[in-house]
């Protein structure tokens, strides 16, 4: 019953065999790849096989080989290779004009991180910043070289300085200033009728009170200098109970993130139940409708495929492992 | 006698697979109550005045997809309805090819202009730099746009942005981790004033009720918040009708996969404490 449950209406145009526009109707070969590599990742679930094995590495090798090609083309083809190119033009434009006339206008700038600067001193920075990723990679093939700690040291100072300029105001001045609230917010309302309570003052005084109390309780559980009194103890020990509120909130928002997760998978395979994707459907003359329709589809057949070849795995494991326990 | 508490732990995935396979084949819907959060979220973007200038920044990647994609796309269909244009940024390398997509589907539907309209400048690398670069000046971070490798002094769009983010009314972040909203608020947001909003996966969630609403408008947080979105924008857009009938089943699902959830840490608790009373007798 469920295979036919889960089909879902078809797609605006019947899908094509193999297509890499990316705006079409999803391919079916491209949907049983899907189908499989799902499958395959879920079925980790019974145990490491290598239906997931394959998947694992696939995902590896394809993440790299992407990660690799967008940061060479985003990271040195356009800052290096292009930004030169175009300085140069503009320096050989400049020079030309300097040396047509006494009194030159006109001439072109280059723009480096906001500031218009002449094309040479651009280019003779980004020829100081690519030594820099050049001395880098002295590491690989001198462990103890001086060459590589230079540009390192640049970008721990930089980024050091970007990170803390920015973070210091959001991430503890302002914060800082957020809990200087006074105990009723001013927009709070007395609770009458056409009132939603939590917009009441009532409301508004009791959670101010919770965040005050709660504030104080966890920063008094990190005070460490100090003998723990009863005072200080009580406090420190409320203090963990409001941050276990805050853990468990935090993993009940993880359980609902990697829940939707899990329905999107689902949904997905879904989507790949329609007879437009299944075997059965290829060939209308034949009158495979229905429940054998959606059998021969892909996350069915696959999924049933997969059963049968991980059992068959499985049971040659376990053979393998008591020869090996009776001949030990 | 072997206790309850010694159940394969297969079973419970099989349970958790079950619940989510059946409820979501039953395909039943529900409407979600929207909250203060998500209703500052939309209406930050309705306060804009039509033709202002958005930045929407893709901080996301296929694994995130599943919680951050809906409420994207129900943000391209909300800033093209409301004729605003924007500027199309990502700071995760596989963002481009999912708002590329996006755009190229959506954009058309609103009679949207490329260059005029919207504009894909696409992935820089560097993190937090390049967001506080991004923010000093957006022109020399970018020399070409995504699309069409076109000089960006030959996009019109760009000819009413210059640089500390002036031109732009409105920062949104499509944020799954790091570098995203955080990055944004600490390196953008603050520093030019620029207000700021995000939709965010669950697990990010938690750490942004700190910032709300000073240092961030409104946000969407995970499934539950697109949904609430979805029904928002829903309610004037029509394409965005198949969308959010979608996210409303699968809030159904999520609904009862919880309950899942709870009953199975009920029983576990249970049989926890009858195992050690059977174990003192």
């Amino acid at each position: 019953m469920i295979p036919l449950l889960l089909q879902t209406s078809a797609g605006a145009t019947a899908p094509a065999w193999f297509s890499l526009d990316t705006a079409a109707t999803p391919d079916i070969l491209g949907g049983w790849i899907v189908c499989f590599l799902t499958l395959a990742v879920f079925s980790f679930l019974y145990r490491d096989n290598p239906f997931y094995k394959l998947a694992e590495h696939l995902f590896v090798g394809v993440g790299a080989a992407w990660y690799t090609l967008e940061n060479y083309e985003t990271g040195i083809l356009g800052p290096v290779r292009e930004y030169i190119i175009q300085a140069h033009d503009k320096l050989a434009a400049n020079e030309q004009l300097l040396a047509g006339a006494d009194a030159v206008t006109g001439l072109q700038l280059v723009d480096l991180g906001g500031f218009q600067v002449q094309p040479g001193l651009a280019i003779a920075l980004r020829c100081v910043a690519l030594l820099f990723s050049v001395m880098l990679l002295v590491r690989l093939f001198s462990r103890d070289s001086w060459a590589p700690r230079w540009p390192l040291a640049a970008m721990v100072g930089i980024y050091a300085a970007i990170k803390m300029t920015g973070e210091t105001q959001s991430k503890l001045v302002i914060q800082i200033k957020e809990t200087m609230v006074p105990l009723i917010s001013p927009s709070a309302v007395p609770w009458t009728d056409g009132v939603r309570f939590e917009n009441s003052i009532g409301f508004s005084l009791l959670s101010n009170l919770v965040f005050l109390v709660g504030l104080i309780c966890v920063l008094s559980h990190f005070i460490f200098t100090y003998r723990r009194n009863r005072l200080l103890g009580g406090m420190s020990r409320l203090g963990i109970v409001v941050l276990m509120l805050t853990f468990g909130s935090m993993f009940g928002f993880t359980v609902l993130g990697r829940i939707a997760l899990l329905i999107d998978r689902v949904a997905d395979l879904a989507s790949y139940a329609q007879p437009a994707y299944s075997l059965g459907a290829a060939d209308a003359a034949v009158g495979w409708t229905g429940l054998f329709a959606s059998l021969l589809s892909p996350p069915v057949l696959v999924g049933m495929l997969m059963i049968v070849l991980l059992a068959v795995w499985a049971t040659g494991q376990r053979n393998q492992q008591a020869r090996a326990g009776e001949s030990g | 006698m072997a206790s309850p508490l010694d159940i394969d732990r297969r079973w419970i995935f099989l349970a958790m697979g079950l619940v989510v396979v059946v409820m979501y084949a039953l395909g039943e819907t529900e409407t979600i109550p929207v909250s203060e959060y998500v209703q500052s979220y939309f209406d930050e973007i309705e306060s804009l005045p039509e033709g202002s200038i958005v930045m929407l920044s893709a901080d996301f990647d296929p694994a995130s997809a599943a919680e951050i994609e809906p409420m994207y796309i129900a943000t391209i269909h909300h800033l093209l309805r409301h004729n605003l244009r924007v500027i199309n940024v990502a700071t995760w390398p596989a963002a481009p090819p999912f708002t590329q997509k996006y755009f190229s589907e959506i954009a058309p539907q609103y009679g949207k202009v490329y260059g005029v309209d919207w504009v894909e400048l696409g992935y820089t690398p560097g993190d937090d730099v390049a967001m506080g670069l991004i923010g000093q000046s957006l022109k020399s971070t970018y020399s070409t746009d995504d699309r069409n490798h076109s000089p960006l002094r030959d996009i019109p769009l760009l000819a009413d942005v210059s640089d500390s983010f002036r031109g732009i009314s409105l920062l949104v972040s499509a944020s799954a981790g790091y570098p995203g909203i955080l990055e944004w608020i600490a390196q953008v947001g603050g520093r030019y004033q620029v207000p700021v909003i995000c939709g965010t996966t669950a697990v990010q969630t938690t750490a942004l009720f700190a910032y709300y609403p000073n240092q961030l408008k409104g946000f969407l947080g995970a499934f539950t918040g697109a949904t609430q979105y979805l029904q928002l924008v829903g309610e004037a857009t029509e394409a965005v009708h198949e969308e959010r009938d979608e996210d409303q089943r699968r809030m159904l699902v999520q609904s009862w996969s919880h309950l899942l959830i709870i009953g199975l840490i009920a029983f576990g608790n249970v049989a926890y404490f009858l195992g050690r009373r059977r174990a003192t007798r």
